[in-house]
């Protein structure tokens, strides 16, 4: 195999990569509001069952509950899983990082202090308006900096996807370099995950300078 | 008559922290409300102003009735629409301002009447910059609260409470978390709405501007109206004996 094909084939598992990387930002960074704010439920049994999901998404490996959802359906209901691989990680992917992002929705919602609740409600707006336009850009600007490292991480935990034998660039990684006896697939795989990382930096950075109008 | 307040109780758990507080404000009145801290002034504001709700009493702006006990002895409020109406009649200024950090000066004097009442964006900024003018800062109107000074973010503070035109405007301690040299300029400002004939009610321990400014000063304690009257009487010639304890402390 010679290098540029090397490069092209994983190339491709890049591309698979960053495809789990998008599906699962674009799913757990809103449901991971939702879950925060179901968090702060009225109701007791919301709560409960929120804290629990939290839990066990935290206290478990994300590897297990890939496998979990991917194996699940079959073992639990007989299903064919053919066709449910990659439904079955964006799923694991989401439920998870929705879980640590709602930690820190939650954390953020709480450090504003209750003056700003108490002056938008005696100016008349409504608990919705009060948290779209009070709260919440308050809140984003507070959690940039760890949302930045929950990001990051998921860059390289979409390598947990050769658990399911996905072929996205660790899979091929380890492939290629068991059949070709050559270290080259990890070398180009880090220099691929460190490159997506470093995109990452630059633009959450530009996000965080963004909003150092106020403070 | 602005607000009527009767019979108003209010307790956090086992703690009553009002009992039986009745008063009244006239249009064009300013009231200031003299105490030690944990007599309830703060408490009785924060009813007035449905940032708390009362246990028992009744709550009347403009003659309409905006909480009342009923037959059981329940508290009852107006429905959530109705309740719109009662906060666009009266305005709060808080100890600690709470402008809103990631709005400019002048959007924090905008958003809400353009938000909430709906004005026009040409109508709610004309509105802000002649009352930044008024509180002498019209030239911070693109800044951001973190850039002035606790005494100009309290006129902000002022300036966005009077934007929505409130029929009365509440202060809760407003010079207390400002440094000595910058309690005087929002006290001026206060007093200049004073001439203008603003219906006010003061929480405060400037005891000089309380009997200086006032029409009315009511005298709290341990959840009481202990004495009131006319603020020359009541500074000069208490009748109570815990009004003149009380103020003996603060002519030291």
């Amino acid at each position: 195999m010679t290098f540029s094909t090397m490069l092209s084939t994983m190339a491709d598992g890049m591309g698979k990569t960053l495809m789990i990387f998008f599906f699962t930002l674009i799913g757990s960074l809103p449901l991971g509001m939702i879950v925060a704010l179901l968090r702060k439920s009225r109701f007791k049994i919301v709560r409960n069952i929120i804290s629990v999901y939290i839990s066990i998404m935290r206290g478990t490996p994300l590897m297990l509950q890939l496998l979990a959802w991917y194996f699940g359906p079959f073992y639990l209901f007989g299903w064919n899983i053919g066709h449910w691989r990659f439904p079955a990680l964006i799923i694991g992917f989401v439920a998870n990082y929705a879980a640590y992002f709602a930690e820190i929705y939650r954390g953020g919602i709480e450090s504003i202090p209750a003056g700003q609740y108490e002056a938008a409600e005696v100016l008349g707006y409504t608990k919705t308006q009060t948290f779209m336009r009070i709260i919440l850009p308050q809140v984003i600007k507070i959690i940039m900096p760890s949302v930045t490292n929950e990001v990051i991480t998921l860059v390289k935990d979409t390598s947990l996807a050769f658990t399911l034998a996905y072929a996205e660039v660790f899979s091929l990684a380890k492939q290629i370099s068991a059949s070709q006896s050559s270290f080259m697939p990890f070398l180009i795989a880090g220099v691929f995950y460190f490159v997506a990382n470093y995109v990452v930096e630059f633009i959450m950075t530009r996000i965080e300078k963004s909003m150092d109008y106020y403070k | 008559m602005i607000l009527e307040m009767n019979n108003i109780e209010k307790h956090f758990g086992e703690l009553e922290v009002l009992k039986d507080i009745s008063f009244n404000v006239d249009s064009g009145e300013v009231v200031s409300i003299i105490g030690p801290s944990g007599s309830g002034k703060s408490t009785l504001l924060r009813c007035a102003t449905f940032l708390e709700t009362i246990d028992g009493g009744e709550i009347i702006y403009m003659g309409e009735k905006a909480a009342h006990t009923d037959e059981s002895g329940n508290a009852v409020y107006v429905s959530p629409q109705e309740m719109r109406k009662f906060r666009g009649y009266c305005g709060l200024v808080f100890q600690q301002f709470n402008l809103f950090p990631h709005y400019s000066i002048l959007k924090n004097i905008t958003d809400a009447p353009m938000i909430v009442q709906g004005r026009s964006k040409e109508e709610a900024e004309e509105t802000a910059m002649e009352l930044l003018g008024k509180m002498g800062i019209a030239d911070k109107a693109n800044a951001y609260p973190y850039q002035l000074s606790g005494g100009q973010q309290q006129r902000v503070a002022i300036a966005r409470a009077l934007a929505m035109k409130p029929e009365i405007l509440f202060f809760d301690e407003p010079t207390s978390a400002l440094d000595p040299e910058l309690t005087g300029e929002v006290l001026k400002v206060i007093r200049q709405l004073a001439d203008e004939k603003m219906t006010m009610v003061v929480v405060t321990h400037e005891m000089p501007f309380a009997k200086a400014v006032s029409n009315r000063v009511l005298f709290m304690d341990g959840g009481l109206i202990v004495e009131q009257g006319d603020p020359i009487k009541v500074f000069e010639d208490p009748q109570e004996e815990r009004t003149k304890q009380f103020l003996r402390v603060f002519e030291r």
